[in-house]
């Protein structure tokens, strides 16, 4: 299989490599382990790992997770999506798994563009940067994933960079630990188009650059029940790590007890 | 002793606060007036760890001063010798001679020589104190819990002091986690049965750990040239060459911090230890 079909200097690989040392550090059963993944660059990824593996339709990996999980409640689901996948076309599924709070852990690489289809303006794209359909730069305001997730009642919030793997590996460790919906925002980096148009630099360029872009998040003001909004919005630059963390009833065990016993 | 000041003191994670508050608990339950005050933070990357016990009939201050405390309990030779001026003459220091080489003291990340400090035993003035090196590491992992170092060191502590075995094993009993508490009995007993080692002769500084070796092993038929590695490697030990691939050109100074492999987006880069582990 290898070597894989991402472009040279592609922070997808490094986030890979970081959450299959998150499942090899908890000792997961690979057949026990399953990946959801939609369509893109970072979906691809599914491909390449010798796990259960769903490559499911755009956007609607969350979708295929839930029923997975629901049918099968006693395998570690794993979802993979992009930034396009997961917020645009997939958007409502997204927040719906959240508000569900089902037991998932979902990774949304962001790379703040549509890297498979040729560049075009992501819901991720940062205001003023250029893209295949935005050559004059993108008039729209973006989305924070994280926020949008707190919002939607997701139980374990944060947010990493490929340019820390360990950080993200034990981000990773703690979403899968986590009993309800983990979503973690990974910041990834697409040199091949983002960077390209808005002269970033190359896969090195762009990885050092994550650093400046983010503020870490230190764990007592993450302890807190929530980032307020307005602090999240004030902060100088992306906040990173455990961003929020809550215990809500996990969804399969809800409609499990509400079955009885005798689930089908 | 009715009356006594105790310093204890490591680095991050050797239990100095579980030691004090153990032997804070002894002097309590013997009816004593007993002031702790504590400093923790990050000894390994240079801060300190240190806990001050003062007990007696009637204690006022926390703090123990320079030239004051009766006896020195350290799980660490620097730290030992950073603190032994708080001794009274002729008060007991009671070390574990182990040493544990902070970053900050490394002069070379590969052999990981070290600016440590020599072994020579200290001096307070005119007369220098007892000096009592107890394998405490050692014979804790001879009782089964190798982190019960801090308890050996309180049974050689013991026998300094005037309370009964049974008050020390009462307040172990307490204090210590329930799975861990027969062995931290059995570390005790070794402590206070300890023989201490003899002295090292003063001479030249030891430079602990040694020559590590570092193999970092590419798959080129994965490598995509992208220049990752090549741009993040501190020891600049990584080069593309005229096909854009990566090469391991000088092998010699890698630290082995593994930056390639992590950072590697094709999983092309492995970094292994060559020719086995050397202990640091
Ligand atoms: S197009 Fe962008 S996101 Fe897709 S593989 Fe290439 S660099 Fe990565
Ligand atoms: S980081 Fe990996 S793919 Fe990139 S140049 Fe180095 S070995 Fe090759
Ligand atoms: S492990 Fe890799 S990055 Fe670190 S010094 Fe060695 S070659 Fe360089």
């Amino acid at each position: 299989m290898m070597p894989h079909i991402l472009c040279p200097g592609c922070g997808h690989g490094i986030v890979l490599q970081a959450l299959l040392r998150a499942v090899a550090s908890l000792e997961l059963d690979p057949d026990r382990v399953a990946v959801v993944a939609g369509i893109g660059c970072s979906s691809r990824l599914a491909g390449y790992v010798d796990f259960c593996t769903l490559h499911a339709t755009h956007g609607r990996a969350p979708a295929f997770a839930t029923g997975l999980k629901l049918a099968r409640p006693e395998l570690t689901v794993i979802v993979i999506t992009g930034d396009g996948d997961g917020l645009a076309i997939g958007g409502n599924h997204l927040i719906h798994a959240a508000r569900r709070n089902i037991d998932l852990l979902c990774l949304l690489f962001n790379n703040a563009v549509y890297g498979m289809t040729g560049g075009q303006v992501a819901p991720t794209t940062p205001q003023g940067s250029r893209a295949t359909t935005a050559p004059r730069g993108n008039p729209e305001p973006p989305f924070d994933a994280c926020r949008l997730m707190i919002a939607a009642g997701a139980t374990f919030v944060a947010r990493g960079l490929a340019y820390e793997p360990l950080t993200l590996q034990h981000l990773c460790m703690e979403g899968l630990r986590h009993p309800g919906f983990a979503f973690i925002d990974v910041l990834s980096d697409c040199p091949e188009f983002f960077g390209r148009y808005n002269r970033l630099g190359r896969g090195p360029e762009m990885l050092l650059s994550q650093k400046r872009r983010t503020t870490a998040v230190g764990p007592l003001l993450a302890r807190k029940p929530a980032l307020e909004g307005a602090q999240v919005a004030t902060a100088p630059a992306l906040p990173t790590g455990v961003l929020h963390r809550e215990t809500r009833p996990e969804f399969t065990r809800l409609l499990l007890a509400q079955q009885g016993e005798g689930f089908p | 002793m009715s009356e006594g000041s105790v310093l204890i003191v490591g680095v991050g994670g050797q239990g100095v606060l579980l030691a004090s508050d153990l032997l804070a608990t002894v002097c309590l339950d013997a009816g004593l007036d007993v002031k702790k005050s504590e400093v923790h933070g990050m000894a390994q990357r240079g801060g300190v760890v240190i806990s001050h016990v003062r007990f007696g009939a009637w204690v006022h201050s926390p703090l123990v001063e320079e030239g004051q405390a009766d006896a020195l309990v350290a799980l660490e030779w620097a730290e030992a010798l950073r603190w032994s001026a708080f001794l009274r003459p002729g008060g007991a220091l009671i070390v574990d001679p182990v040493q544990i080489v902070p970053p900050a003291a490394c002069a070379d990340r590969r052999t990981w020589t070290s600016r440590y400090p020599p072994m020579d035993p200290p001096s307070t003035g005119g007369r220098g104190p007892q000096l009592c090196l107890i394998p405490a590491q050692a014979l804790a992992k001879a009782a089964g819990v190798a982190r019960a170092a801090n308890v050996v060191l309180l049974g050689a502590l013991s026998t300094r002091l005037d309370f009964p075995p049974a008050a020390w094993e009462e307040a172990i009993r307490r204090l210590v986690p329930a799975a861990v508490v027969e062995a931290n009995l059995r570390a005790f007993a070794a402590g206070r049965d300890a023989d201490p080692l003899p002295l090292p002769p003063p001479g030249p500084r030891v430079a602990p750990g040694g020559e590590r070796r570092f193999a970092v092993a590419v798959v080129s038929a994965w490598c995509k040239g992208c220049d990752i590695c090549v741009r993040i490697c501190p020891q600049d030990c990584l080069r593309l060459d005229s096909l854009g691939l990566v090469r391991v050109t000088a092998p010699e100074r890698c630290t082995g911090c593994r930056l390639c492999e992590l950072l590697c987006p094709d999983f092309a880069i492995t970094v292994g230890e060559e020719g086995g582990a050397v202990v640091v």
